[in-house]
């Protein structure tokens, strides 16, 4: 998988539209996407939830340096997050654009165990009315469709983000994916200790 | 003997329960393991995930739900889970945040895009 740290000098050119993509996604989740490559399919590639408009956010980031143009060093992400809003709202159409774009032009290159793949990340989700039923259940009251929407869809990020964890820990285990328990239990305890997996069942003492 | 019956009597319960291998929510039935095992797949995993996994994660995301409901009815208007809610518990996680907002603004363009469609016809 390309290296970030190399892949922002050469922005622009066609070639390496996959990478700008796995660049500006890993500017959006530090750490999630790491340079361990899955051997059989491009999964980095996949994994971040990026449709059209949802990296517009971080999207500006790399917009910004594709204006700047080619340049050796570059300043890091998090600190470019300044822009003008009017220059913003431009810039983000046009990424999108070029996004949607560089989209068509990746899943057009896809192996068929790679698109079907694909499909199965994007149509893959939680059943509305079992959500809604648990959601309801707990609050005793109903709940309307916004965020059975909202719910459902944070618990598909939240799905993802473990079974990226997971699939990092096997790697670095030296095992082969299917996931078994031991990696799934030993992502949890990595997310929990990043804080990204809620907890309230235990008070936390500051000091002492 | 007497062991036997143990063992048989400790099987039957876990068979109970419709769950051998992880008894954590094992009497719940399972809500989630046909979406769970594509939604693996699609974010890596083998084609044919191993079912103890699909049950840690179904645990794992009913845990969740379970919490961040939680959090959004102690926030905000209370004992209420409101999507305003939901977004604040949200706003420190990019990804979350990101998809969620985009979610709802789909949602918000698909209504207006089908009212507008029901009055086209209406209209015609």
């Amino acid at each position: 998988m390309a290296d970030p740290a190399r892949v922002k000098p050469e922005s622009g050119s066609e070639s390496n539209s996959a990478a700008e993509d796995i660049a500006q996604n890993e500017s959006t989740e530090g750490g999630s996407v790491d340079d361990t490559s899955a051997p059989e399919v491009s999964t980095s590639q996949v994994i971040p939830k990026d449709e059209d408009k949802a990296g517009s956010a971080k999207v500006s980031v790399t917009g910004e340096d594709d204006e700047e143009g080619p340049s050796g060093l570059h300043p890091p992400p998090a600190k470019k997050l300044k822009v003008e809003p009017e220059k913003k709202k431009e810039k983000r159409h046009k990424v999108d654009e070029d996004e949607i774009q560089k989209m068509q032009v990746l899943v057009s290159s896809f192996s068929e165990e790679q698109l079907n793949r694909y499909e199965m990340y994007r149509r893959s989700a939680f059943p509305k009315a079992a959500i809604k039923r648990l959601i309801q259940s707990i609050t005793g009251s109903s709940v309307s469709q916004n965020v059975v929407i909202a719910m459902s869809g944070i618990s598909k990020v939240f799905a993802g983000e473990i079974v990226e964890e997971a699939l990092d820990v096997c790697e670095k285990w030296g095992d082969t994916p299917p996931l078994q328990p031991k990696h799934m239990r030993e992502a949890v305890r990595r997310l929990k200790n990043k804080d990204q997996i809620p907890n309230t069942k235990y008070k936390r003492i500051l000091l002492g | 003997m007497a062991d036997d019956e143990e063992d048989q009597g400790f099987d039957d319960d876990l068979d109970e329960s419709g769950n051998g291998a992880d008894v954590g929510h094992g009497k719940r039935k399972r809500l989630f393991s046909k979406e769970l095992r594509c939604m693996m797949y699609g974010f890596g995993d083998d084609q044919n995930p191993y079912t103890e996994s699909v049950d840690i994660l179904e645990d794992l995301v009913i845990e969740f739900i379970t919490e961040m409901t939680h959090k959004a009815m102690s926030i905000g208007r209370q004992g209420r889970v409101q999507v305003e809610d939901i977004v604040f518990l949200i706003r420190k996680d990019p990804r979350k945040f990101a998809r969620v907002k985009d979610l709802l603004t789909m949602n918000e363009e698909l209504k207006r895009a089908r009212k507008a469609f029901d009055e086209a016809n209406y209209g015609s």
